[in-house]
């Protein structure tokens, strides 16, 4: 298959999901924001802290709404969204001067580094942007952004995607563990 | 005789359409497109089939013990032997003991002048229109005369995998199984490797 041939595609798509999956990763994805976005907005938002941000609602999609999928497992999860966040503020603090190449190196390496300890989720490549580009509270955390909104924020929507997700009978969350 | 095409050994050919139905069946968006779910199937499957046909050997099908017909016998005793066994051919040893051919009742229907490819119904024919039957020929001859050589022959470890492509491509019926020193151990026959395979098939799944 030549270079050009290659764009041409010709697979097909997935068929899509019957309805009462749409339910099911709707109420999923409701839960699981509302609970991170409440703890947000209605018991941190005096502190400077914080525990949303933007790349769960990337997140939102897998565990919720492609539930048997490898990359939306609890290690790809926690693993991914750990990893990226700790490349992204090594990152902002190595080259923050530029931030056009901090942005470029952070998301690149986080996507790399998920690879190379098979905890590739593509939301964490999301999380290690917005510690670049994610203006001054962001950057005021430091490494505490590791942990929080981070890790901690992942570990609440985790909870909710064990809780929901294995509420109908013929869905079960996780695959595997780690 | 024809060989079994390469396509036999093909897996089972799913299409992307029968991958879609199936993805359809199990509830949930499962992330991978049928066409990688087929490759995925096809390269498994024949994985699948490689390790079946490397889990059993000749050691494990073989006949034992194998009835050998000595060189220098007279074919007419040979003859005798065989058909007090009740088997249509066996290897041939040597004074040590050694396989150094095989002969079969293809052999013997050669000798009687039948051709490359001798038929029970040409000798039928053969010996209703004539008077005198070609079975003549065969006395005063021994079993080294008339033998196929050199034998083709395998160790106990050849797969029957390995052992259905020599039976298919030397147009083969039985294979003696011998040891390092050339000395008969056993022998497969097309009976053997068509009850391995029956076996194989009636494993119970996982």
């Amino acid at each position: 298959m030549n270079y050009l041939q290659k764009m041409k595609g010709g697979g097909q798509s997935p068929p899509r999901v019957g309805l009462t999956e749409v339910l099911w990763s709707w109420i999923g994805s409701f839960t699981g924001l509302a609970a991170v976005s409440f703890i947000h907005y209605k018991l941190l938002d005096q502190t400077g802290l914080m525990l949303i941000i933007g790349s769960f609602g990337a997140s939102a999609v897998l565990i919720y709404g492609a539930i048997r999928s490898p990359l939306a497992q609890p290690r790809n999860l926690l693993g991914g969204h750990v990893l990226s966040a700790i490349i992204g503020v090594t990152t902002f603090k190595l080259l923050g001067g530029q931030p056009w190449l901090a942005a470029a190196i952070a998301v690149s390496t986080s996507i790399a580094i998920m690879h190379l300890t098979g905890t590739l989720h593509p939301p964490g490549g999301a999380t290690a942007l917005i510690a670049v580009i994610g203006g001054e509270s962001v950057h005021n955390l430091g490494y505490l952004y590791v942990l929080m909104p981070t890790a901690l924020g992942a570990i609440v929507m985790l909870i909710i995607a064990l809780i929901i997700n294995n509420i109908p009978k013929n869905r079960k969350y996780p695959e595997f563990w780690f | 005789m024809k060989e079994p095409s390469e396509e036999a050994f093909n897996p089972v050919d799913i299409s992307e359409q029968d991958v879609v139905e199936a993805m359809k069946r199990i509830a949930g968006y499962i992330d991978i497109t049928p066409g990688d779910f087929k490759e995925v199937y096809q390269t498994a499957y024949s994985l699948a089939i490689t390790r079946l046909l490397d889990s059993l050997t000749a050691g494990n099908i073989m006949s034992t013990p194998v009835s050998c017909v000595q060189q220098e016998m007279a074919l007419v005793d040979a003859a005798h032997l065989l058909a007090e066994k009740q088997i249509s051919g066996g290897p041939v040893v040597d004074r040590d003991g050694r396989v150094v051919g095989v002969v079969s009742e293809k052999d013997f229907l050669k000798e009687m002048g039948f051709g490359e490819t001798p038929s029970f119904m040409q000798i039928a024919t053969h010996c209703l229109n004539s008077k005198s039957c070609m079975i003549g020929r065969l006395r005063h001859r021994t079993v080294g005369d008339i033998m196929t050589r050199p034998p083709i022959t395998a160790d106990s470890a050849m797969t029957i995998g390995a052992i259905s492509t020599l039976f298919a491509k030397r147009q083969i019926n039985r294979l003696p199984i011998i040891d390092a020193d050339g000395r008969p151990v056993g022998i497969v026959t097309r009976t053997d490797l068509a009850h391995s395979f029956h076996d194989l098939l009636a494993r119970p799944k996982p």
